[in-house]
């Protein structure tokens, strides 16, 4: 009888976990709990237990009993909560309300993402005009007249004055021409190149140039912040390497390039940013003593991070804006 | 450029060192390495062989069975060349090796029942020359399965190197050579030669004038007379293919040769075309024509330098020659030029003439002066060397003012205070020292070194601390860990714009960024737009004055790919001219700072909940209104004006404050979506950002939360259609006591059986109290002294309450 009892137990137990409908439950209670259920026919052999031992399966049986009707009322009182939420009232498979969030566009989500890295390190953040004068977008900045260098930043002209900026260096010199030392910042904008656009260039893009200037700034410096930005954003295992460049306001000049294996290609180098230690001429040009002072300056351009980041391939796709596009970001 | 390794191994050992560790270097040091090809990989398989044995097959007349060696095993080859013999080393194709000519792979193979394991090959298949007369017979001390590229010496490898423009001495062999004998510590080795003297002299058969200094510092000349022009030796073919050049004749290849081995454009003239066998360096002047060598007339400026003989020019200088004067099959003496051109001057004319040349690239870039005499007498001794004749004895060297070296100084301190770590004082030494630079001085702290003409890009100290520090490598150099920050003030001035996204976003709106530059028409609709000097193209000639036509072209490109229910901003530059005369300074037109937003199509898409709904003109000012709450700006009440048929707009609204427009927009005019082939309704409004930003902001004071209930009371009006809801809204405050807080228009009714004209609004006043409860005695005395007051103002009727 005891076995009975405890195999009993057993079975209400394996069986009322797989109750998950009121449907099942009546089934279960039938099985279980009815007149004619198990556990009423456990006490109808229980007549017949011999007397030594009633006392003790009698307390048994009880218990039996009484879990097991507590056990099935929690488990009706829930099913009963649930079926009346869910059930026939609501289809809750419905499609949701059409809820539209917009977002920033992809180009300033990146360029977010790399003024956050340099402020930071307490770098400020200037902006400036992209119509400039051409003496701030190359004279002050050591490009000589009529020289090789020049042609490496093809330039939209209004006329021999004023130009379409090719780089945010100028702020740099506006920067410098109006403010001391020590100086920290970035200079985020639009700047223009006149080259064909193409899937690879687009008439415009966005750059980030930054500047420091200080006594006693150094190369390794430059080296420990700019490593520091790149794990920052491609991730702390960055494989990156400085090569020597060359750019008219820095020197010595250098380009970072890191290492890039997408999933399933070939690996290679590519290059992120160009850096280097602002040119003693670019200093004096604005009144700061190159002996006193030192400074570095870096550029780097957004949208080619942008495609990178995101396996985009025409460049082209950044500007088109179209809805189905701006969404995905 | 292009360099080939064993070009370069020509002027330092570099033999042993693998050339992708060399490719690695040269991209360290400032050559960036673009590509590398190594030739090497081609010969894979194929080494040098040695035929023991040599019978005819059995089965086929023409076909041979050899046996052929490594040295340590033997294989049996059936070969169909005549010439095959035993006793010959040949090249020999193992089982696995590509042929490089035709691309494919020995294979085991049955030959007319003879089994053949591998291939001899001829020169051809190597794809050394046409020849497939027969096998390729190599000289006997041929060394025994030696890959066959090392016996032949044709295993090249190609590198394509970007140079800056700085670097002009790095456009040859000896430049990137130079860079080498640096990197690795070794000797780099001008080629030394000699010329035998002939007794006749140079300058006793040709002359050179140089008429403009200013222009042409230095011209070189030597004379090779009696050669025999034709196709160029294997080795020399090779070397220029290597690079990248096409090989023409002999001499014109010595010439090219040199160029990639000096980096000293060279011009070779055939002697006996020109006029009096003189040479005059000039300035077109009335020259105004020249034919050069790709049969193309050129139009001259008087300032274009022109190579000229006694009675025409034969030369464009630095740039290209003349075709009447070229170098043909028929040439036997030529005069070899070799000339220091004022760069910018090159510059200019290849400019001009939209002709760049090898040679003009590296003039106008800066070449050597002080090597012109050398790389006239190599090209004179190689021309001999590949055309026979005599080289006549001498030079003629016009070169009036010498332009001798400059010197600078390098301060150790100064080094490692830029650099910001210790470089010892040797290494740099050597480094400089291997660059070609000479040490004049030597203290303690500073040398003194002289700077060779043929690094006219280094002048300065900070040149030399480059040069130092890209040769011991930017790698090598510590990357500090730690960095201080300076506590002064941080500027964000992009932190306004940046909030405003986060507003626009929030509010449903994308981002779009557009392109500035617009075509005419479109840009001069919009404002008055800047034209710029030398567009892309006529689509892209002037600069946006309003962001609202990149706006419209966005929804245009959208609509073509069924994108209707757009809700967009941007944020960017838009740019004026403030008159009409030529722009001098920066006055003379204005750059603002503006952010556009637009919405068209359907606010709600017909869904299953919910029937559609266009977007129109209220939500436009709904969403103005939030920003400039969101802003701070409560101006919004009384500086806000309706318009209707204004420039860009059927209808709208603008934002003014002391005579400044904040804000503009509207219902977009249907002629001007018509132009953008948008054919739904279309509403934006554009924010002048930089009048925004410059506005006294009050900003935001805290507002005490109410204490006490409000108490509201509803009423409708029946009203003439004319009269507008902000009229009745002043009214009403005005017939209000200060308990009325705030006001809602919560109905809109139309029907005839209101009147002709007429109108039904209903309101929702708010009554409150900040210091305590309001009994229904007061507020309904408010009320009723407020519907009696809209009553009499409008001749207004009480519709209900």
């Amino acid at each position: 009888m005891r076995e009975k009892i405890l195999q009993a137990e057993k079975d209400f137990n394996n069986e009322i976990i797989l109750v998950n409908d009121l449907k099942k439950l009546e089934d279960f209670r039938i099985k279980f709990l009815s007149r004619k259920g198990i556990i009423s026919q456990l006490f109808e052999e229980f007549k017949e237990v011999s007397n030594e031992v009633k006392r003790e399966v009698g307390k048994l049986l009880n218990n039996l009993k009484n879990n097991c009707n507590t056990s099935f009322d929690e488990l009706k009182t829930k099913l009963e909560a649930n079926a009346e939420s869910y059930g026939a009232k609501i289809d809750l498979s419905l499609p949701e309300y059409e809820k539209d969030y917009g977002s920033p566009h992809i180009l300033i989500q990146t360029l977010n993402q790399i003024k956050s890295i340099f402020k930071s390190l307490g770098f400020s953040v200037y902006e400036g005009p992209e119509l400039e004068s051409d003496y701030n977008n190359f004279t002050a900045l050591n490009f000589p007249d009529d020289h090789p260098a020049r042609d490496m930043q093809d330039t939209f002209f209004i006329n021999e004055n004023f130009l379409l900026r090719t780089h945010t260096s100028p702020v740099q010199i506006r920067l410098m021409q109006n403010k001391k030392p020590p100086l920290r910042a970035i200079m985020p904008g639009k700047v223009y190149r006149n080259e064909a656009v193409s899937a690879k260039s687009y008439c415009l893009f966005h750059q980030v140039e930054g500047l420091y200037i200080d006594k006693d700034v150094t190369f390794t410096e430059l080296k420990g912040t700019l490593v520091y930005f790149a794990k920052q954003l491609y991730g702390q295992d960055l494989v990156y390497r400085f090569r020597p460049s060359f750019f008219p306001f820095t020197e010595p000049s250098a380009e970072m390039d890191i290492w890039w294996q997408p999933k399933g290609k070939e690996g290679r180098w590519l290059e992120i940013l160009g850096c280097g230690m602002v040119d003693p001429n670019v200093l004096i040009n604005v009144g700061i003593d190159p002996e006193i002072y030192t400074g570095y300056a870096f550029g780097m351009g957004v949208e080619r991070m942008t495609l990178r980041k995101y396996g985009i391939s025409d460049i082209r796709t950044l500007f088109d804006n179209d809805l189905r596009f701006l969404k995905q970001f | 450029m292009k360099v080939s390794l064993n070009w370069l191994n020509d002027y330092i050992d570099i033999k042993n060192i693998p050339a992708t560790e060399i490719a690695e270097k040269l991209s360290k040091c400032g050559l960036e390495v673009e590509e590398l090809v190594d030739n090497n990989a081609k010969y894979n398989n194929i080494v040098v062989g040695y035929v023991k044995e040599c019978a005819k097959h059995p089965n086929a007349d023409k076909l041979s069975v050899c046996i052929v060696t490594n040295g340590k095993e033997d294989f049996t080859v059936v070969c169909g060349a005549p010439n095959v013999a035993a006793g010959q080393k040949v090249a020999f194709a193992k089982i696995g090796a590509i042929i490089p000519n035709g691309n494919f792979e020995i294979k085991k193979a049955k030959i007319r029942g003879q089994e053949s394991f591998g291939m001899i090959c001829a020169e051809d298949e190597l794809g050394l020359s046409d020849d497939h007369s027969g096998i390729m017979v190599l000289s006997e001390d041929s060394v025994l399965d030696m890959p066959i590229a090392e016996a032949l010496g044709i295993g090249d490898v190609e590198i394509e190197i970007s140079i800056t423009p700085n670097r002009s001495d790095a456009l040859s062999h000896f430049g990137v050579a130079r860079d080498l004998a640096s990197l690795y510590n070794l000797e780099f080795k001008k080629p030394k030669f000699e010329i035998p003297e002939c007794g006749k002299k140079t300058s006793d058969v040709a002359h050179v004038i140089i008429q403009d200094e200013d222009l042409c510092p230095r011209y070189v000349a030597k004379v090779v007379e009696g050669i025999t022009i034709k196709e160029s030796p294997d080795w020399l073919k090779r070397r220029l293919k290597a690079v990248g050049l096409r090989p023409i004749n002999n001499v014109v290849d010595v010439t090219n040769y040199i160029l990639y081995e000096i980096g000293q454009p060279l011009h070779a003239f055939d002697l006996k075309m020109l006029e009096e066998k003189t040479i005059i360096v000039r300035r077109a002047g009335n020259i105004n024509k020249i034919v050069t060598l790709d049969s193309k007339e050129r139009n001259l400026l008087p300032n274009d330098l022109l190579i000229c003989d006694k009675g025409k020019p034969v030369a464009v200088a630095g740039v290209m020659g003349g075709e009447n004067s070229e170098v043909t099959l028929t040439t036997t003496d030529v005069l070899i030029e070799s000339a220091y051109f004022n760069p910018s001057s090159i510059r200019k004319t290849s400019k001009k003439l939209g002709l760049s040349s090898d040679s003009s690239y590296r003039f106008e870039r800066g070449c050597d002066p002080n090597i012109t005499r050398y790389a006239a007498e190599r090209a004179a001794y190689l021309i001999q060397q590949v055309a026979g004749g005599t080289i006549l004895d001498g030079v003629i060297d016009v070169y009036p003012n010498k332009i001798e070296p400059k010197s600078t100084f390098l301060r150790y301190e100064r080094l490692n205070k830029v650099l910001g770590f210790n470089i010892e004082k040797e290494r740099a030494d050597s480094i400089l020292t291997k660059l070609g630079f000479n040490i004049l001085e030597k203290s303690d702290d500073k040398i003194t070194v002289e700077i060779p003409t043929f690094r006219p890009d280094v002048e300065r100290e900070i040149d030399l601390i480059e040069e130092v520090g890209r040769i011991y490598g930017y790698d090598n150099i510590p990357t500090i860990e730690k960095i201080s920050v300076i506590l002064d003030e941080k500027i964000d001035q992009s932190a306004y714009n940046d909030e405003l996204r986060t507003l626009m976003c929030g509010a449903g709106f994308y981002e779009i960024v557009t392109n500035s530059l617009l075509n005419e028409t479109t840009a001069n609709k919009f404002g008055k737009a800047i034209k710029m000097f030398n567009p892309l193209s006529a689509e892209m000639s002037h600069l946006r004055p309003t962001l609202l036509p990149g706006g419209l072209m966005t929804v245009s490109n959208n609509l073509k790919v069924r994108q209707k229910n757009l809700k967009l901003f941007e944020i960017g530059h838009v740019f004026e001219r403030l008159h009409d005369g030529e722009l001098k300074e920066f006055s003379d037109f204005t750059e603002y700072d503006k952010l556009n937003l637009l919405i068209t199509g359907k606010s709600l898409d017909s869904v299953w909940y919910s029937k559609d709904k266009n977007y129109d003109i209220f939500d436009l000012k709904g969403y103005v209104k939030q920003i400039f709450s969101k802003i701070s700006l409560d101006i919004f009440k009384n500086d806000l004006y309706y318009f209707t048929n204004e420039i860009n707009w059927e209808y709208g609204f603008k934002i003014e404050v002391n005579g400044k427009v904040l804000g503009i927009g509207g219902k977009v005019k249907k002629e001007i979506l018509h132009m953008f082939e948008i054919d739904q309704e279309l509403f934006s409004f554009e924010l002048n950002l930089d009048f925004i930003k410059n506005i006294n902001k009050k900003g935001r004071n805290f507002k005490e939360l109410n204490k006490f209930p409000s108490v509201f009371r509803d009423f409708a009006f029946v009203l003439e259609k004319n009269i507008e809801y902000i009229a009745i809204i002043e009214t009403i405050f005005k017939g209000s006591s200060k308990l009325l807080r705030d006001v809602k228009l919560f109905d809109i009714f139309e029907s005839d059986t209101l009147g002709e004209n007429k109108r039904s609004l209903a309101f929702q006043l708010e009554y409150y109290n900040e210091e305590r409860t309001l009994t229904e005695e007061e507020v309904e005395k408010d009320f009723w002294k407020t519907i009696e007051f809209v009553k009499k103002e409008f001749n207004a009727e009480l519709r209900g309450k």
